[in-house]
């Protein structure tokens, strides 16, 4: 099954335009007071900005008057949308219907924690939001007034800037892609001075109903926006990828980029998806006595401390980065600078497209680890008996 | 009198040839300090047994990757090495390393330990930066004059206890006009004296608390009362701490850096301190809202209860920390007021018990009685 | 308005003097404050620091530690374990300008009823000067 296979599920053709009148933030508000005023459902999780500071953190927000301090596209990520939706739900019996407004790369970290049943999507409507892509985390803290001014301009003119994030100059899936992803989906592209609902489930579709909107108005502007973009950013990811292929071509390439690592474990503190309580890195299971470390010592003529700092990166990997989504949370967390995201996404794309697996895409596709078929990867395990098996088959 | 040897070269050139003499002449096996790793900057600590790779140590680069007391403790958490092993450590690192070593988690049998007077580190941000290394070089001129470098670290800037304790050896750096033409190495046991044998200098007596020392420890004890005044503001605690730890991602990088933090799971990141999402319908009633992920101001109060009456002032959680909160000074100041209630330095003595491992029968006698 | 505040106490007692004494105090029909909620712990050095944390975080008015005199332990030294923890909250708490006033430690034996009673109504009584925690309120913990 190819990816243009997979993404021809009953992708909606209408939904509904609604007019911007103050703001685009005051337009979204207004649809979720409404939904909550009629409790259709019981809290929102939004991004706001904490009061009498610059920091932006997660809420769940049930007075309406915490909507003076919500913020849906904010010009940071801090905590990702999918680590701060599992801290309150990973233990299920919610009891409360919520609903929750993340970015495309959020909501996508969220379907993969559905997976690993990190999440309780149960009584959760997931919403998400085209999205401009956000700044990195450092510069913010440096300069906060400074990079919410110019990620202001960036967002307005959905520029690809090089002051974003490098996750998001390189993120080509920055809305709703076609897949059983998010419930609904706020359209900001297209029609200038209009917001645009898509439902993109049946529970989507309630929820419009329960709201009073039809899904009459024809999706094909912003559509045709964002396809466009879409188009533009997948080729600043491919020479990216291309770029980084060539940067690590070989080991020593990689290394270099990785030996300023001091083995604080912020990316995988920061990651959605390692969700383990206990790391396998941190564990004693890679403790030896000292006569060994001597020993390795000796083979080289040095030891680097911390131990393992390559171990954990590479074995990170093979535990994550085909669930990947990319959003580049490590990055923002590394306090030397390592462009760590950009390293596991690089490897995420290609590991990924060898299992023809796109991570968050559908709720319904297993994780490539779970699963196998008998005939599969025939090519890795005996190359040569596969070429002749290709060539009868051909005859 | 301190018994002392000068040395007639460079500080950094002559620890380094003094190193490799010992390395050489297998009077050691390894030397632990600090190497660089490749042209682009980055400088990382490492256990070196061939004198062929000591060409890139740089004993006493002015970086902290990680504390090196950390770093000797996963060396030696399950047992002693049993070679002689020198390791150059700042004072606080080996502060750390003593504290490690008293909760059972290294060993410090067998280690040459060197250390010297400490002008501080810089800021970890600055590591592969492209003026590294004429912020290095500025970084020296300040230690000459005995001036508080701006470049490094605000733990560092702070700290008044530049003077190692518990050294074998110790490098006296700061304050020496000639540092790039001779420096003294002080021998503060028989272990150091012995191995200095092997050093080319000679024998001189001098102290080391000389007059640029005293005069740079009331600087550093002035910016000290100013740094602990700016965080926290008194009166309005609650408030105050909320606002410095509210962009706490949860990431709990201090944590994991910390020396004193050495539990293999950390209270905070155990199924314990996981939100219930049965009280999340009380505590939407209550509140109105909730910030998630919770339990920040938890995480970092609970945390001070663990470790901050053994802080040793390192400043490695406000280095790693990606957000800028000056965690660090917070838990300077809460730890100096500990330290002071339970007259207790870490790091200086091996046999005295962690306070919350001991008590008196006769303290706080009044406490519990009113 | 005039809704008169009563504070929400969390008490640890130790199951060997205070807690028997908080029962005597009941048995002897005397007045115990409605305001305080108790936990009963094995001892006194059970009452880990993160315990007063979590409830002055999660928003307890105030906190009470209650154990057996010094020397006389159950288990002849939790109390001054207790007596330690205490005192590093205390100095935390002071050192951030939090409000200490909320976090107490009391030696009740399991005869002294009457002095349960004086210290819990006492300690009531000014929790409800100090008024409710912020805490309780506050969105960002």
């Amino acid at each position: 099954m190819s990816n243009n296979q997979k993404e021809t599920k009953n992708y909606p053709n209408k939904g509904k335009s609604l007019p911007v009148e103050k703001s685009i933030k005051d337009t979204v508000f207004n649809i979720f007071k409404k939904a909550l005023e009629e409790n259709i459902f019981d809290a929102l999780l939004i991004p706001a900005k904490v009061p009498d500071t610059d920091a932006y953190s997660w809420i769940l927000l049930q007075d309406e008057s915490l909507f003076d301090i919500a913020d849906p596209l904010p010009p940071v990520m801090t905590v990702q949308g999918g680590r701060a939706l599992s801290s309150f739900s990973k233990n299920g019996e919610l009891g409360l219907k919520i609903a929750a407004l993340l970015r495309p790369c959020e909501a996508r970290a969220v379907i993969e924690l559905f997976k690993l049943h990190q999440v309780d999507l149960d009584n959760m409507t997931l919403i998400t939001i085209d999205c401009p892509g956000a700044m990195p985390l450092a510069d913010y803290m440096n300069d906060p007034k400074k990079i919410a001014d110019s990620f202001k301009k960036i967002s307005e003119k959905w520029e690809i800037s090089e002051s974003l994030r490098p996750a998001c100059q390189n993120c080509h899936r920055f809305s709703l892609m076609d897949g059983t992803g998010p419930d609904l989906h706020i359209g900001l592209l297209g029609e200038n001075n209009k917001v645009t609902l898509i439902a993109n489930s049946p529970e989507g579709n309630d929820l419009l109903e329960k709201l009073g909107f039809e899904s009459k108005d024809s999706l094909d502007k912003w559509k045709t926006e964002k396809e466009k973009l879409v188009k533009e950013k997948t080729k600043k990811r491919e020479s990216f990828l291309k770029e980084w292929q060539e940067k690590t071509k070989n080991p020593d390439g990689f290394f270099n980029e990785l030996n300023k690592c001091i083995n604080c474990h912020n990316c995988m503190n920061a990651c959605p998806i390692c969700y383990c309580q206990q790391c396998y890195f941190d564990s004693q299971m890679i403790n030896f006595k000292p006569e060994i470390y001597l020993k390795k010592s000796r083979e080289k003529g040095a030891l680097r401390f911390p131990l393992n700092t390559m171990l954990f990166h590479i074995g990170r990997m093979s535990h994550m980065v085909l669930s990947c989504v990319a959003c580049g949370a490590c990055e923002d967390a590394c306090p030397v600078s390592i462009p760590v995201g950009r390293l596991f996404s690089m490897v995420g794309d290609k590991t990924q497209k060898q299992f023809d697996y796109v991570p968050g895409l559908n709720r319904e596709d297993p994780l490539p680890l779970q699963i196998f078929k008998e005939d599969e990867f025939c090519e890795v395990e005996t190359p040569n008996e596969c070429e002749e098996k290709a060539t009868e088959e051909v005859k | 009198m301190a018994k002392a040897i000068k040395i007639k070269k460079n500080v950094e050139e002559g620890l380094f040839d003094f190193l490799k003499s010992l390395l050489e002449k297998e009077k050691i096996n390894g030397v632990f300090t600090l190497k660089k790793m490749d042209d682009n900057g980055a400088i990382s600590y490492s256990l070196i047994t061939s004198p062929d790779e000591f060409k890139d140590a740089v004993p006493l680069y002015p970086f902290m990757p990680v504390n090196a007391g950390k770093a000797l403790s996963s060396f030696t958490l399950l047992g002693k090495t049993e070679e002689p092993i020198a390791a150059v450590l700042r004072p606080c690192e080996l502060r750390a390393f003593v504290e490690l070593v008293k909760r059972a988690q290294g060993d410090l049998e067998n280690f040459l330990i060197i250390s010297p007077t400490c002008g501080g580190v810089l800021s970890l941000n600055l590591m592969g930066d492209k003026n590294q290394e004429k912020i290095v070089s500025q970084y020296w001129t300040s230690v000459q004059k005995a001036e508080i470098s701006p470049d490094t670290r605000e733990t560092c800037q702070f700290c008044e206890n530049f003077l190692p304790i518990n050294a074998d050896i110790t490098v006296a750096a700061l304050g020496n006009k000639d540092l790039d033409k001779e420096f003294i190495l002080f021998l503060n046991s028989p272990k150091g004296e012995e191995f200095a044998k092997h050093a080319e200098g000679s024998a001189v007596s001098e102290e080391i608390e000389t007059k640029e020392i005293n005069e740079f420890r009331k600087k550093r004890e002035e910016l000290r009362e100013k740094f602990f005044k700016e965080t926290g503001k008194e009166g309005e605690g609650l408030k105050s701490l909320i606002n410095i730890f509210a962009p706490c991602l949860g990431c709990h990088g201090c944590s994991h850096v910390c020396p004193i933090c050495y539990c293999v799971l950390c209270d905070f990141d155990a199924k314990t301190h996981e939100y219930h999402s049965a009280s999340l319908s009380l505590d939407l009633k209550n509140k109105g809202g909730l910030k998630v992920p919770t339990g920040n101001l938890l995480f970092h109060l609970g945390r001070m209860t663990h470790m901050a009456v053994s802080c040793v002032n390192c400043g490695m959680c406000s280095d790693v920390c990606p957000v800028n909160i000056p965690v660090a000074t917070v838990f300077s100041k809460v730890g100096s007021s500990l330290q002071k209630v339970f007259n207790y330095f870490p790091g200086k003595d091996i046999e005295e018990p962690a306070p919350q491992g001991t008590y008196k029968e006769e303290e706080f006698k009044t406490i519990g009685e009113q | 308005m005039n809704d008169k505040f009563t504070p929400n106490i969390i008490g640890f007692l130790c199951n060997w003097c205070s807690y028997t004494g908080a029962d005597l105090a009941g048995t002897s029909r005397m007045k115990i404050p409605p305001s305080l909620k108790t936990i009963r712990v094995m001892c006194s050095g059970r009452i880990d620091p993160l315990f007063v944390l979590e409830s002055f975080i999660k928003g307890a008015d105030g906190v009470m530690m209650m154990g057996c005199h010094p020397g006389d332990c159950h288990y002849q030294k939790g109390n001054y374990n207790a007596r330690r923890r205490y005192v590093m909250l205390n100095s935390i708490f002071d050192t951030l300008g939090l409000e200490k006033k909320r976090i107490g430690l009391w030696w009740v034996s399991a005869s002294e009823a009457t002095r349960f009673a004086k210290v819990t109504n006492e300690y009531t009584k000014e929790i409800e000067k100090l008024g409710p925690n912020p805490t309780s309120k506050e969105i960002f913990l």
